[in-house]
């Protein structure tokens, strides 16, 4: 068997590769027809996601470019009012405030967010007894389950009467400061409320990679920190956070993307208009695009739906922007990594356990 | 063992819930045919159905009349068991018509009738045009939550100057000179709106616009005016319903069959009842044709309405919208068969149990059957 298989080439179907040893594998790979349509199965699936990625951004430019040209002062379609696009000088003043309300709400839930998360990754690591940080591992990757439909229930029936008290307390005492100022909102629909079942949401994606960053740091690292007397909060400033820091970046920047798209909790929870306001504890909150699209498209007739699509389409734009952002740091982290011939968290754990 | 004794159970529990699928149909066949054995000269309703009818009849739009055509569906198939009628209301009424447009639906359910360019791209579809025929009413409820006030009453140009930010608190006089002049508690009034789009917020800023002009700025609109800030705006009618509930001092506009446990102010001394919209129908609803034969698209003259002391000034309603032309004998037969059902007074008094609407009037029911006739 071992001597006739480099005669037959490996193409006659049916003969079994065997172990023929490493050599083998060395030379010229076996092209059965199982290798080939797997190879063929691979390479299409990859190719798959191009043309898939291509065809939405063709399919949204399309869409999207009769509402930004059009006269919005003028155009009858855009002006009539089965949706919220009249009165708009351009796509622009429409589009504007969205934008804002977009980034201003996933810039809140990163404020509130990043911190917890990158807290409990960093207990999962050095922290945690191996057992409970399996466990609260699991836990927090389980939170990533659960539809943004359940996330907005939770913030319309819990979030916003709990934070009714403190609505009134930073209002009555805090009111001077812009951010809490207003007229306060009564039924709780505030960004404050949207922004921070927001930061639960991306607690799952900022919490897992950092956990695998942290670690990545080498144990060398750790053990050159604890020889010299370093504390255990001083060995982690000194030896995980710079090695962590940018695979934190842009474990916030994917937390970013997640929070940008998010539209189900958002319009569920937040009372929105199309207004740029940095006031948390009001009803008039600047709406986001995909809240936006859910709660409009409904009604809108053609041309007002292409103007939807337009905004969705600056979501698409900004939302791969972050993520490509994101990656591009994340790349860069592992190349200087290499150089420094990272131990993976089995051995660091036997040095630390 | 365990299985199979869960799967006896199971069946159990289905044939049950069979049998009192069973029972609710019977209940609702049971005074039809009393009825019509009192005028066998034109069957109607359920004995005007065909139960050898097959097909499966394709539509969707407003949500606003989806619990009318789930009474409609049940009905309708609990007589033709041959058919299947999927009405998808995740659409919206916007989306009904697009899809119906393009062809994708044999009719589309929409709060608002086929607009002049809309009417012009269905004719290119459908080469003899569509026609509008309003097949669902009901009223817009004023709804509110005062501890306060047991009872409430507003005029119209209150109701204009509270939903546009004028009046602010309970305790303002022309709520008191609405009410026989007894002043409410001051308490802040939290107006609570509609973020999507939909029918209730048209037909409710409709009437603001056209009964009140001086107060209220805007067109009629299916989003809520966007500019008047401080109000609290919630994702759906249901959302609409629970805030007000919760918020002690929360007024807002729902469709009158989504009310339930909220309270309800009567408008000019008019509660939502179904008399009263249904008088408010008859005395308002004037058809403006869209040009094709036999379309009932229509308008309520506000100023009609008002002026009769009896009727609920703030009504309703939905429209089915099909084509005169199908493209298949067979389907215009099927969807003719359907929607004669829907306007009938059997299929208006089961949509008014099962979706609590109002049962439209005789006439304008008649009117819907004779364009239904010219339909092929």
């Amino acid at each position: 068997m071992t001597a006739t298989t480099p005669a037959a080439d490996g193409r006659a179907p049916g003969t079994p590769g065997g172990p023929t040893g490493a050599a083998h594998y060395l030379g010229k790979p076996p092209s059965k027809a199982g290798d080939r349509t797997f190879l063929g199965l691979s390479t299409g699936a990859a190719w798959l996601i191009l043309v898939i990625l291509a065809g939405v951004a063709i399919f949204l430019i399309i869409k999207a470019a009769p509402a930004i040209a059009a006269n919005w002062a003028t155009s009858p379609q855009l002006n009539e009012p089965v949706a919220n696009t009249p009165g708009f000088d351009s796509f622009w003043a429409y589009v504007g405030p969205l934008l804002f309300g977009t980034v201003w709400a996933s810039f809140l839930a990163l404020l509130f967010g990043a911190p917890v998360a990158i807290g409990i990754a960093l207990f999962i690591s050095h922290y945690a007894p191996r057992r409970i940080a399996g466990i609260l591992g699991y836990l927090v990757d389980l939170l990533a389950a659960v539809p943004s439909v359940v996330f907005g229930l939770w913030g319309i029936l819990v979030v916003r009467s709990f934070l009714g008290p403190l609505n009134d307390f930073l209002n009555e005492y805090l009111g001077w400061i812009p951010l809490f100022g207003g007229q306060v909102s009564a039924g709780g629909g505030t960004i404050l409320a949207g922004a921070i079942v927001l930061a639960v949401m991306i607690l799952p994606i900022v919490t897992s990679i950092s956990r695998e960053i942290f670690l990545q740091t080498p144990a060398l690292h750790e053990e050159a920190a604890l020889a010299l007397g370093a504390t255990k909060w001083e060995m982690i400033r000194l030896a995980v956070f710079p090695y962590a820091r940018s695979g934190i970046i842009s474990a916030i920047l994917l937390g970013l993307g997640r929070a940008l798209g998010e539209t189900m909790a958002i319009a569920m929870i937040v009372s929105p208009k199309i207004i740029v306001s940095f006031r948390l504890l009001t009803d008039d909150n600047p709406g986001t695009i995909a809240s936006n699209i859910a709660n409009q498209f409904s009604g809108a007739n053609d041309l007002q739906r292409d103007a939807l699509i337009a905004t969705g389409l600056l979501l698409f734009v900004v939302s791969f922007a972050v993520n490509f952002l994101a990656r591009w740091i994340v790349s860069r982290t592992s190349v200087q990594s290499n150089g420094r011939a990272p131990r993976r968290a089995r051995a660091r754990r036997e040095v630390t356990a | 063992m365990k299985l199979t004794k869960f799967g006896a159970i199971g069946a159990i529990g289905l044939a049950g819930a069979l049998a009192l699928v069973g029972c609710s149909s019977n209940s609702n066949t049971t005074p039809t045919s009393a009825a019509t054995t009192e005028a066998p000269a034109a069957p109607t309703g359920l004995d005007a159905i065909d139960p050898t009818l097959k097909g499966t009849i394709t539509a969707g739009g407003s949500s606003a009349q989806a619990n009318a055509e789930t009474a409609w569906t049940a009905a309708f198939t609990s007589v033709a068991t041959g058919v299947t009628v999927n009405y998808d209301k995740s659409q919206g009424s916007g989306g009904g018509r697009s899809n119906f447009i393009a062809g994708a639906y044999d009719f589309a359910g929409s709060d608002a009738p086929l607009s002049a360019d809309e009417t012009t791209q269905a004719a290119a579809t459908f080469p003899g045009g569509a026609v509008n025929l309003p097949i669902y009413l009901d009223g817009v409820s004023v709804a509110y939550n005062n501890a306060d006030a047991s009872s409430l009453n507003l005029s119209t140009a209150t109701i204009a100057k509270i939903f546009s930010g004028k009046i602010t608190d309970w305790s303002d006089p022309a709520i008191a000179a609405d009410n026989g002049g007894k002043a409410l508690p001051a308490k802040k009034i939290t107006v609570v709106v509609r973020s999507d789009s939909s029918g209730t917020a048209q037909n409710f800023t409709n009437f603001l616009a056209a009964a009140d002009p001086t107060d209220w700025t805007w067109p009629g609109s299916g989003t809520f005016p966007a500019d008047i800030t401080g109000t609290d705006a919630v994702k759906g009618g249901g959302a609409v319903h629970d805030e007000i509930a919760k918020v002690d001092g929360a007024i807002g506009y729902l469709d009158h069959s989504a009310v339930g446990d909220v309270k309800s102010a009567t408008v000019n001394g008019v509660a939502p009842e179904a008399d009263a919209v249904a008088a408010a129908f008859s005395d308002g609803f004037t058809i403006a044709s869209n040009g094709v034969k036999g379309d009932l698209s229509g308008k309520f003259d506000y100023a009609k309405i008002t002026a009769d002391k009896s009727a609920y000034p703030i009504p309703l309603v939905s429209y089915a919208i099909i084509p005169l032309k199908f493209k298949s004998a067979d389907q215009a037969k099927l969807t003719v068969a359907y929607l004669a059902f829907a306007a009938s007074e059997d299929g208006q008094k089961a949509a008014a149990s099962k979706a609590s609407s109002v049962p439209l009037p005789q006439e304008i029911l008649d009117e819907i059957n004779a364009t239904l006739a010219t339909v092929e």
